[in-house]
């Protein structure tokens, strides 16, 4: 479907311009209201120094990856603890990883692995909502059902959203394949809400949510009906709307602008990627999602959340990863941060991956390993993080950080200071309570470039 | 407590004519105060200078005085009005402004021999103002980098404890007071992650100087700070005026301090006048009134800002009924000139979607708008009221407030209590007794009842914030950890509220059902002090609990009587702001002395009016609806675009996720499939909150997790703009082969007839003379007819105008 309206036979992208369907009679679409709301945020960059990544893609392996297996092997532990992964070299010299990790091994020098992340929410739900939105929620793990769940604090995506705005077309805060749990809004309201897209990027009839006009609608058609709906307005009772329907106007113009712009629709069409790109990435989940979250940052877009899961490997926690879990993501990874450097883009793109927690160094009797939040490896590249460098160590068992241990804040602290929003900002909640975007917390200096 | 609330009640109320005790001297000029007294090295005066214009309003010109003394080195005076001490001694201050003058006579005494510094009264202030114990700072819970106080200051003793003996007493050093980490921190000689808060020698190290000089010692006798004033109470400005404050704390035994410098000054409505941190007032160029807080050690005043257009002329539109004169005042003061009355046809559209969240249909609209009866709006108004549809509509608005969750409270118990809710409202039950009945409530949670409120607020704090918000509309929440930052509740309020529901034994029953039994409970004990609290209503006596019986009646009785401060005025807020697309305080369920109604005089009259109705909702609506104001148009003129908060033009609401949903099903003539629900049911009647919908989700369907009204979405997103453009739900229902276009442009209706249809579908209105003709050239082409029916109808649906109610 997709490419039947952006490929070759229904372009809106080139026959029908955008220009020609906002401007009716010398004004922009629906009354030539501006866009305040949006203009001032990109106006907000709040800092004095230039940032150093202009965007961020975050990927968020949900249930906890088991460091101990990927990035932070203990061969010399007990066997209960070591598992039967071996440690392999890397392309730097002393920094060895997993040997499930190949793709990784061999472009280590361009990406740091941070081994002394730390927190203590063993709980899925609360620790995801602390990494995405840097606060313990106040709820307890288990007892908020459905999406979203953070009814308070907003997510890091959110934030960049509010404090940046987008670069371009697309919206500034793009979620795929699915939603991130506490990746929402919070108390900021629905217009820093993130534009989910719902739809695996994998599949081959992957299209994006309202995004499609649909097939019924000839490109002829929607025009008409967007320089009808123009004209209406120019004439009819919203013209002079102030406030709330102001606001919807600037929405739809840049709704609009996402359906008829050739930049953003081109940054949503993955399937016009070259094959060899395509599978460069690898034809999963998280390989499609990581390529078209580097087609979204080109396009402008601010903040990816990429949505992995099934991490949680409480059974049969080797064969899991071996087989189903670390490939693609080995894959996916190591082809987005290879493919952006490639591109001269790695250097203000900010790339992190990492889970909710790592896991426990005992293997319990399902061969899985359990919830452990005390110690986790953090991956991160470009947009101002040392390339090659291997950050922190942990003890013998990779149960807790030998060296300064680094926390949520800290982490999110750092992600804002790179992206040059300023952390200490402070925005009052409904009930006037001043939070500031990161509570604390310390930049992690180790880790910049 | 009583007290407080009733000295801010009487500030609310009162209007202030600013410094109207000046007498009739000839002199345009007026000094505040007459005469000044300080009595320490540290002490401060603010001075107000005003000069009466030629109108006869006092404009401030503190900052265009010239002052000078006779006598040198006694005072000092700063270019904003600030008179500090320099020695001991007698000065004549002569204040100077164009050609006029006038003097003010200055003792100073204590500079040689000064008093000692009060910690309470002195050291915390100055913490609170330089921001040190703020929430952000070391006011968090677990303090700061190892040093913690009190958030705001209310916990004199624990402060002082961690400045004076905490980490080996290196915080203050009395043989060397300058090197005291406080001030080494403070003036960030050292590295102090909040930077410079003190400059160094300014008064207010001085002052802290000489608290650690004098060894930091504990008050051994603490001044009881009564309340504070601030001057002027209310101020009128022209547009970018500005008018500089002045605080004065009232001490036990009638001794009275200048705190200016140590307030804190905040504006609730920036737009209209914004405050600074030495409390000067500058207007925007936005007419309306605005309030500004003043708070100090837990005590708040307010000034109210009243800023009129500075041009215009003000006709007074008819009065329908008490309502109008009262908003009519408040516009002449301001001269902003209200909109006209709506037309019939966006009146009728505004009226449905307000009370019964349903459009009408093109039938209805036609026949009333040619219904020539005069009285044809007070007649349709009943109608609704009467609607099964209202019911449904306020059932599910209640539902949302009483945060029915299925997840929380089980299917069952969701669909129970919603029925409950229901039947309350299709029989009016009066307000006062719904709110009894869900306070008083027990039973099986799956019974017809309100039982599942007590499932979904699990324990008594739960409720006693939640109680408080719903149906007081204090936020007290604030105040379970400190001082309320705004007003007077403190933690001894909280759990004193919290104590009535310690009683509730909740028995497990079936399959996550519990069965509510209300015993006696016992009060809570304060988290600090560790002693009970005995249970009281918010400002109320300690309540007098019967022996051995359930504590939420006494609560019950207390909550809902008429003489309440906070009962009626919330609910009137609630229907106000539902109506009118404001509340007359914002946030609507934000009662506080320091947040008055942005038209007091209105707020009460409507508080009065729904007591002498005995708290019938639909009477009560329908003098809401009744009134000129309410009928205004949304269209708005030179002089009342900027005005929100006056009632001068209708509002545009958004309007719910279930009921957008509904008029995009109504309008296009395709119901919508609730998958487990029978056909052609309507959102506004399901009782299930998380049925899966992706269109009830973009359009801000909140999840039902606070009792707070702002968790419902009402601001607009992109995804339901694209929702709307391009969703499947939108583009299948207009183009489906039974949908509304379809079936016109099978008819053999003429092109203006089908025209006609769609817009009184869609907008409940005929097409405009400018509209018709790009109709007419959209149906152009008769093979294409149902093509344009449908574009014509996508068009409508996307209209501001079909998004929201206006």
């Amino acid at each position: 479907m997709w490419n039947k309206v952006f490929g070759t036979d229904r372009r809106f992208c080139d026959r029908i311009t955008r220009r020609r369907m906002l401007r009716v009679g010398g004004t922009s679409l629906l009354g030539g209201l501006t866009l305040p709301t949006l203009l001032q945020l990109q106006a907000n960059a709040a800092t004095s120094k230039p940032p150093k990544a202009k965007a961020c893609i975050f990927l968020m392996l949900e249930g906890g990856p088991s460091h101990i297996d990927l990035w932070d092997l203990k061969p010399d532990a007990p066997a209960e603890v070591r598992g039967p992964f071996k440690p392999i070299s890397t392309v730097v010299p002393g920094t060895q990883i997993s040997e499930i990790l190949p793709l990784c091994s061999h472009l280590a020098d361009k990406f740091t692995i941070l081994r002394s992340h730390s927190h203590n929410d063993n709980a899925h739900q609360t620790g995801r909502h602390w990494v995405l939105t840097g606060y313990p929620p106040s709820f307890a793990d288990g007892q908020a059902k459905g999406v979203p769940f953070n009814e308070l604090y907003p997510s890091i995506g959110s934030i960049v959203s509010r404090e940046l705005g987008s670069d371009g077309d697309v919206p500034p805060y793009i979620e795929v394949p699915n939603a991130l749990g506490p990746g929402g809004p919070g108390f900021y309201g629905a217009q820093y809400a993130p534009f989910t897209i719902d739809s695996d990027p994998a599949q081959p009839d992957f299209s994006v949510r309202d995004l499609t006009v649909p097939d019924s609608i000839t490109s002829e058609r929607f025009a008409r009906r967007v320089t009808l709906l123009s004209e209406i307005e120019q004439r009819g009772a919203g013209q002079q709307a102030i406030g709330r329907p102001q606001a919807l106007t600037s929405y739809y113009e840049r709704a609009v602008d996402l359906v008829t712009s050739p930049q953003a629709c081109k940054a949503f069409n993955v399937q016009s990627e070259s094959t060899a790109m395509r599978e460069r990435y690898g034809y999963t989940s998280i390989g499609q999602s990581a390529l078209l979250a580097r087609r979204l940052v080109e396009a402008g877009c601010r903040f990816i959340g990429i949505d992995h899961g099934s991490w949680d490997t409480h059974f049969d926690n080797f064969a899991s990863l071996e087989k189903t879990l670390a490939p693609p993501m080995d894959r996916a990874f190591s082809a987005l941060v290879t493919d952006l450097d490639q591109r001269g883009m790695l250097d203000d793109t900010l790339v992190i991956m990492m889970g909710e927690m790592g896991r426990t160094p005992q293997i319990n009797k399902d061969v899985g390993r359990d919830h452990w939040s005390q110690c986790q490896t953090v991956i991160l590249a470009g947009g101002g993080i040392k390339r090659g460098a291997l950050i922190g160590a942990t003890d013998s068992t990779a149960s807790s950080p030998m060296t300064q241990p680094y926390g949520i804040q800290d982490l999110l602290r750092t992600v804002f200071h790179l992206l040059g929003v300023d952390a200490d900002k402070v925005y009052l909640t409904p009930l006037g309570r001043p939070l500031p975007i990161v509570n604390g917390g310390k930049l992690i200096d180790e880790v910049l470039a | 407590m009583r007290q407080h609330i009733c000295i801010g009640l009487a500030l609310l109320t009162e209007i202030v004519i600013p410094l109207a005790a000046w007498g009739t001297e000839p002199s345009p000029l007026r000094v505040c105060p007459e005469a000044i007294r300080l009595d320490s090295p540290e002490s401060f005066e603010q001075l107000l200078v005003f000069e009466l214009s030629d109108e006869g309003i006092p404009v401030d010109v503190t900052r265009q005085a010239a002052y000078s003394t006779l006598a040198a080195g006694v005072v000092e005076v700063s270019p904003s009005g600030q008179v500090v001490p320099v020695s001991d001694g007698h000065a004549d201050l002569r204040v100077r402004v164009g050609k006029h003058e006038t003097t003010v006579a200055v003792e100073v005494r204590g500079v040689a021999a000064p008093p000692p510094v009060s910690f309470q009264r002195d050291v915390v202030p100055i913490l609170s103002k330089a921001g040190c114990n703020s929430g952000g700072c070391h006011g968090k819970a677990e303090g700061k980098n190892g040093f913690k106080l009190s958030v705001f200051g209310y916990d004199t003793a624990a402060d002082f404890h961690a400045i004076v003996m905490e980490d080996c007493g290196r915080r203050v050093s009395p043989a060397a007071p300058d090197q005291s980490l406080l001030l080494l921190k403070a003036t960030a000689q050292v590295p102090h992650g909040g930077g410079l808060k003190i400059e160094r020698n300014s008064r207010w190290y001085r002052l802290l100087r000489r608290w650690i000089q004098e060894r930091g010692a504990v008050d051994r006798q603490v001044e009881h700070l009564v309340d504070i004033s601030v001057e002027p109470a209310e101020v009128t400005l022209s547009p970018h005026g500005s008018q500089q404050l002045r605080v004065m704390a009232r001490y036990q035994g009638d001794h009275s301090r200048c705190v200016t410098a140590e307030g804190e000054y905040q504006s609730n409505n920036d737009a209209i006048a914004a405050a600074s941190r030495d409390g000067l007032v500058t207007a925007t160029d936005v007419p309306g009134e605005a309030a500004i807080l003043v708070r100090y050690l837990g005590q708040v005043a307010i000034c109210r800002v009243t800023r009129p257009r500075d041009e215009g002329t003000f006709a007074r539109p008819p009065e329908r009924n008490f309502i109008d004169p009262l908003v009519w005042d408040k516009l002449e003061l301001l001269r902003i000139a209200p909109s006209p009355l709506a037309d019939d046809a966006t009146f009728l559209r505004r009226v449905f979607l307000d009370t019964i969240g349903t459009l009408p249909t093109a039938a209805e609209a036609r026949s009333w708008l040619a219904d020539p009866a005069p009285d044809k709006r007070r007649r349709v108004i009943a109608e609704l009221l009467n609607r099964p549809e209202y019911a449904d509509y306020w059932a599910q608005r209640w539902s949302d407030l009483l945060q029915v969750d299925r997840d929380a409270i089980t299917p069952q118990g969701a669909v129970a209590m919603t029925r409950w809710v229901r039947g309350q409202i299709a029989q009016n039950a009066p307000y006062d007794e719904f709110v009894r009945a869900i306070l008083m409530a027990q039973g099986s949670t799956l019974s017809e009842s309100p039982a599942a409120f007590f499932q979904v607020h699990g324990d008594p704090e739960k409720l006693a914030r939640s109680v408080s918000q719903l149906f007081l509309g204090v936020r007290i929440e604030c105040a379970q950890c400190h001082h309320h930052p705004f007003e007077h509740w403190d933690q001894q309020d909280y759990y004193a509220l919290a104590g009535f529901f310690t009683g509730i034994v909740r028995q497990p029953i079936s399959q996550g059902a519990l069965k509510i039994v209300g015993k006696d409970g016992e009060d809570m004990k304060h988290p600090r002090t560790g002693r009970p609290v005995p249970a009281a209503g918010l400002g109320a006596a300690v309540a007098d609990l019967p022996p051995h019986a359930d504590r939420c009646r006494t609560l019950a009785a207390w909550a809902t009587r008429p003489e309440n401060p906070f009962f009626t005025r919330v609910i009137v807020n609630r229907l106000w702001a539902h109506y009118m697309g404001r509340g007359l305080v914002e946030p609507l369920d934000d009662l506080r002395t320091t947040n008055p109604a942005s038209n007091e005089r209105l707020m009460n009259a409507l508080t009065d009016h729904l007591i002498a109705l005995h708290y019938d909702l639909k009477a009560f609506t329908q003098t809401l609806l009744d009134s000129y104001v309410y009928q205004l148009s949304s269209q708005v003129n030179d002089s009342n675009r900027l005005d929100l908060q006056n009632y001068s033009h209708a509002a545009w609401k958004a309007v719910p996720a279930e009921v957008l949903l509904d008029m995009i099903s109504q309008a296009t003539g395709v119901p919508e499939e609730f998958n487990g629900w029978p056909r052609g049911i309507r959102a506004i009647q399901i009782w299930d909150n998380r049925l899966p919908s992706h269109s009830l989700e973009v359009f801000g369907r909140p999840t039902g997790r606070s009792g707070c009204a702002c968790e419902r979405g009402a601001e607009p997103t992109m995804a339901q703009a694209l929702h709307l453009m391009n969703s499947p739900t939108a583009v299948r229902k207009v183009q489906h082969r039974d949908g509304r276009a379809a079936r016109l442009a099978a008819s053999n209706l003429g092109t203006d007839e089908l025209v006609d249809e769609l817009y009184l579908a869609a907008l409940s209105r005929f097409p405009t003379d400018g509209e018709r003709p790009l109709m007419r050239q959209a149906l152009a082409r008769p093979a294409d007819r149902r093509e344009a029916a449908e574009d014509i109808l996508w068009t409508l649906l996307n209209l501001r105008e079909f998004v929201f109610n206006h």
